[in-house]
């Protein structure tokens, strides 16, 4: 028969793994967001991440992935629209500029300069997001 | 560049002569100002109708946007 303090111990030590491995399934529930708040990664205008400066192999890893998974996105949506894929793209970015990037963190217009959200002011929008 | 004809000829007999011992590489700029087109074609009436479509993609694959 075994002490319950090894019960004890054997439940704790098993929560503690669950708890873990649910904190690293919450870590890929919103990896974009992860990565603008690095600093290292900013919102473009053209609907896709970009590296601020040099960015470690790692997070250009991560950011090639998203953007791999967000041109499948813009291309089902362009399909279901009739539109470019493009258009599906520089769509979401005018609702990303406007809704995902938080105050400080990097955004970039077509002209190619990185800036940062300044504050709580809105993000500025190319003209064509209306 | 070079613009008059004159001055093409002129080019044009320095070339010839040369080909006989080396090679020649003739450069004939084009008469217009070369034009880079960094239009790329959206329609802003497209992107704006899809504004709603864009907000339910992002709600709807939150973890890549």
């Amino acid at each position: 028969m075994k002490k319950p303090a090894t019960i004890f111990a054997a439940f704790a030590l098993g929560l503690a793994v669950a708890a873990g491995g649910a904190s690293a399934a919450y870590a890929f529930q919103d990896a974009a967001a992860e990565l603008r708040a690095t600093g290292t990664v900013g919102e473009q205008a053209d609907g896709y991440l970009g590296t601020v400066g040099s960015a470690s192999a790692e997070v250009r890893a991560k950011v090639d992935q998203i953007n791999i998974q967000r041109r499948a996105a813009y291309t089902r949506l362009a399909a279901e629209r009739g539109v470019t894929i493009e258009e599906a793209a520089r769509a979401t970015a005018c609702q990303l500029f406007a809704t995902r990037v938080q105050p400080g963190q990097y955004y970039r217009l077509p002209d190619g300069v990185w800036r940062q959200r300044n504050g709580n002011e809105p993000v500025p929008r190319p003209a064509y997001c209306g | 560049m070079i613009r008059s004809d004159v001055h093409k000829g002129a080019v044009l007999g320095a070339c010839l002569a040369a080909a006989a011992t080396a090679g020649c590489v003739q450069v004939n700029a084009p008469d217009e100002p070369i034009e880079i087109n960094l239009n790329v074609n959206i329609r802003q009436e497209v992107v704006v109708r899809l504004q709603d479509d864009a907000r339910e993609l992002i709600e709807q694959n939150e973890e890549i946007f």
